[in-house]
């Protein structure tokens, strides 16, 4: 690439993506989504996460995993055993065309599979690699090992988890999914870019290394600080510092009541008919009101109770009191505020009923956010890819698939 | 910092709380120059809440601010007066970004909408981030971070197993908000290095968690069915706990058995080989059916030690283990220091203090924090002498006039 412009703005950058799981496959799905070439490369058992599902009826299938289709539209997918020389041949070739490689593949495993960064960007000066690793790839615990749970513990977000729990019995509580996976591709989507534009000025690639642990470690709101500002260790016990702030039940659900600025207490105790307790000094101020928390929950349930969740919502939103449902799944999907956001992308994946994606993180007003092709199957476009674009003759591509080092 | 990926980009950061100073944090991480409007009628919500340096309040000694503005500049203005729209208006036209996470319409009628600062820079990167997004029923909604949990699924599918809707811990969609903003950001610079073009980005922190939730939306899009909440637990892998170590004091560590291999490691580690052939434990699908009774004997093992004297032994034999982390875990923790991940950091006010810092390391152009948060309105006179060429004696006219403090 150079410093002339293209019009095809993000579609003119060539994305390769190794590793399994969520992270790198995250990250390469949002350049993906924005326009750009990206090429999967699988080892040839598959991506982990054609096993993790959900299925259809729950029966297992490598071509309808939903959240391998989800993370891996907009892609096509080659396979190569990278712990085979003629493996690392492949992606060698993928990498002369490539402007950006995002991998997830461990430190420990990375001189096997051909991976080191260093290695890779004297070879491929223009290219930039940005691996993701739960912990780094230098220092004393490179080669440790983790899933997204080590990561929520090891950056310290699993520890503060829930908040305000009043079970010291029981441990620090992940929440849901892969929100670690999630970060750190995200942060490898945006180094990646970043760095694209200082090869657009330059020529150079470089090397990237994005930490999971860290990126948690720098997100947990004003936690750290409580440490080295002020010698407090915070965890999931304990109080809240402000209120009201619970998740209360309505008729027909939950409902998250919050309302920690004095406007908004204001307005809540009119909404509530000015009851005579809401003057009381127990509940002077939103501190006051976080010690005694308890006794605010129940003074207030009773008429929390009386509502249905969304005319609750909508009541304490119109007295601008950031009150927000406690959502199922099923209601986002039904949410008339997603519906004509048009949120939710319409999709056919092929041998799969229509599917209903999550969609863009952000609205652009120039840039394309589209899912223009259905995830890929295993190997799908290895013959297109490595015989139709990148030379390798069709009787190799036979031997190779012999050997199992393609699929 | 010559040449960073962002060097030359300049941001103009109408941004307050938390989800905003992250997105244009990140920024500044990556060499680009931030300038904070920080309105002189109240101080930031971040610079007046407790944690403050030795417990002692004051808007430059708040851990939250300094925690999350590190790099950035800070000019005070009064945006209620009508002359300092206007001067921030100037200062736009030397800018490449202007960012905020007002509720919808807000920055519109401040007067920075996009339509207006097109007029004067057509290329102007803007995002907006708020709760909702620009338009829809919702719009005029009041957004905050830990509301955006609940509306999008994230309490409803977090909790012990058995259990209630759980909270998270932290405010997670506003740090969210604030990363997936800067990819639009950077992917905005990078379009408009390509084609010319700037643009507007409407962001909405709702469907920038939900992003993030797919495996869960699937499950009812596919199968009609809620997910069940399961505290530590995995859909697929056992043993996947975070376990009680040694002592009364609230130590724990966390363990994730993801292959076979692996499995037989931890039988190996733990000093139960059998363990490994045990009718009960022998698959995956086998040791979720018995986790009960798996956990009891994980639980035994890692009851009699510390949780670092367990995650050693454990990673030594080759099984995915990490000690449940608090923030003094973190800042006693001889590793991220080492790995130049914490930083120290001089502020005029607090002095030396330990921050978290930039979880990235880059070859060819190495990210650095450029200074610590800055004191609030300590950079006002700078900007408007080098941005606009003001005078000093324009610069006190106007403070005298309170449209600058």
């Amino acid at each position: 690439m150079s410093t002339a412009k293209d019009p095809r703005g993000i579609g003119a950058l060539r994305v390769v993506e190794c590793g399994q799981g969520v992270s790198a496959a995250f990250g390469a799905k949002m350049i993906a989504d924005l326009g750009a070439e990206v090429i999967k490369v699988e080892p040839p058992g598959g991506d982990l996460t054609r096993r993790r599902g959900p299925f259809p009826n729950d029966k297992p299938d490598p071509e309808k995993s939903g959240l391998f289709v989800y993370l891996n539209t907009n892609k096509r997918a080659v396979t190569a055993d990278l712990g085979k020389p003629e493996g690392r041949e492949l992606l060698g070739r993928l990498l002369e065309k490539a402007d950006i490689l995002i991998h997830n593949v461990p430190p420990y495993e990375r001189a096997n599979q051909g991976l080191d960064s260093a290695a890779l960007c004297a070879k491929h000066p223009g290219l930039i690699v940005a691996s993701i690793s739960m912990y780094g790839d230098r220092g004393p615990r490179a080669n440790w090992r983790g899933y997204e749970l080590n990561a929520s513990n090891a950056g310290g977000w699993a520890y503060l988890s829930p908040g305000a729990s009043p079970y010291p019995e029981l441990p620090p509580l992940k929440p849901f999914g892969a929100q670690c996976d999630f970060q750190g591709g995200a942060h490898a989507a945006l180094t990646s870019l970043a760095a694209m534009r200082y090869k657009l000025r330059t020529g150079k690639g470089q090397a990237i290394d994005v930490c999971e642990q860290e990126a948690i470690a720098a997100m947990l709101e004003m936690n750290f600080m409580h440490w080295t500002y002020a010698g407090r260790e915070t965890s999931r016990l304990g109080s809240r510092a402000l209120g009201p702030w619970f998740l209360a039940d309505c008729q027909d659900g939950k409902i998250f009541v919050l309302a920690v600025e004095e406007h908004q207490w204001q307005g809540l105790v009119k909404l509530m008919g000015n009851p005579e307790w809401a003057s009381e000094e127990i509940f002077k101020d939103r501190m006051s009101r976080a010690q005694n928390m308890d006794a605010l929950k129940a003074l207030m349930s009773e008429w929390i109770s009386q509502w249905k969740v969304t005319d609750l919502y909508k009541a304490a939103q119109e007295a601008r009191i950031p009150f927000a449902p406690v959502n199922t799944m099923q209601q986002m999907y039904e949410s008339d505020h997603l519906q004509e956001r048009k949120y939710f992308v319409e999709f056919d994946q092929p041998g799969m009923s229509k599917l209903k994606l999550p969609g863009a993180p952000s609205q652009y007003g120039k840039i394309k956010w589209a899912l223009r092709r259905p995830a890929p199957r295993l190997g799908q476009h290895s013959e297109e890819v490595f015989c139709g674009e990148f030379g390798v003759p069709r009787d190799q591509l036979a031997k190779l698939k012999q050997s199992g080092v393609v699929v | 910092m010559a040449d960073s990926p962002l060097s030359g980009v300049r941001v103009l950061d109408f941004t307050w709380a938390w989800a905003g100073p992250f997105c244009t944090q990140t920024l500044a991480h990556l060499g680009a120059e931030v300038i904070r409007i920080e309105c002189t009628l109240r101080p930031c919500v971040t610079r007046m809440i407790p944690p403050f340096a030795d417990n002692q309040p004051g808007p430059n000694r708040a851990g939250y601010f300094n925690q999350y503005n590190q790099g950035k500049r800070s000019i005070l203005l009064d945006l209620s007066k009508p002359e300092a729209v206007k001067l921030a208006f100037q200062l736009a036209k030397h800018c490449d970004v202007v960012a905020d996470n007002f509720a919808a319409g807000v920055i519109d009628k401040l007067g920075f909408s996009y339509e207006k600062l097109r007029e004067i820079k057509p290329d102007i990167i803007q995002i907006s981030m708020s709760g909702y997004g620009q338009y829809g029923p919702f719009k005029r909604y009041v957004g905050y971070g830990p509301p955006a949990s609940a509306l999008s699924g994230q309490f409803w599918l977090t909790g012990y197993p058995g259990g209630d809707p759980a909270e998270i811990g932290v405010s997670y969609p506003d740090p969210n908000a604030g990363v997936m903003g800067a990819y639009a950001i950077i992917a905005a610079l990078l379009h408009r290095d390509l084609t010319g073009e700037g643009q507007y980005i409407d962001q909405s922190q709702w469907e920038a968690v939900l992003v993030h939730m797919a495996e869960g939306l699937l499950e009812w899009d596919i199968n009609h069915r809620e997910p069940a909440r399961n505290g530590n637990h995995d859909r697929l892998m056992a043993p996947h706990e975070t376990y009680k170590s040694k002592g009364n004091d609230d130590q724990w560590v966390s363990i994730a058995v993801g292959t076979e291999d692996e499995w037989r490691a931890l039988c190996q580690a733990i000093g139960q080989p059998a363990l490994a052939s045990d009718a009960r434990f022998k698959s995956a699908e086998l040791r979720k059916k018995n986790e009960t009774a798996l956990d009891a004997i994980v639980t035994a093992w890692t009851r009699a030690r510390d949780k670092w004297e367990a995650a050693e032994t454990l990673q030594r034999a080759g099984v995915a283990t990490f000690p449940s982390m608090s923030n003094r875990d973190l800042a006693e923790d001889k590793v991220p220091m080492e790995r130049g991940y914490l930083v120290q950091l001089e502020h005029p006010e607090v002095g030396r203090r330990i921050h978290a810092g930039i979880p990235w390391k880059m070859s060819g152009t190495p990210s650095e924090i450029q200074h610590a948060a800055p004191v609030r309105g300590a950079d006002t006179d700078d900007v408007f002498k080098t941005l606009l060429g003001f005078s000093q004696q324009k610069i006190d006219e106007l403070r005298q006039a309170e449209i600058i403090k």
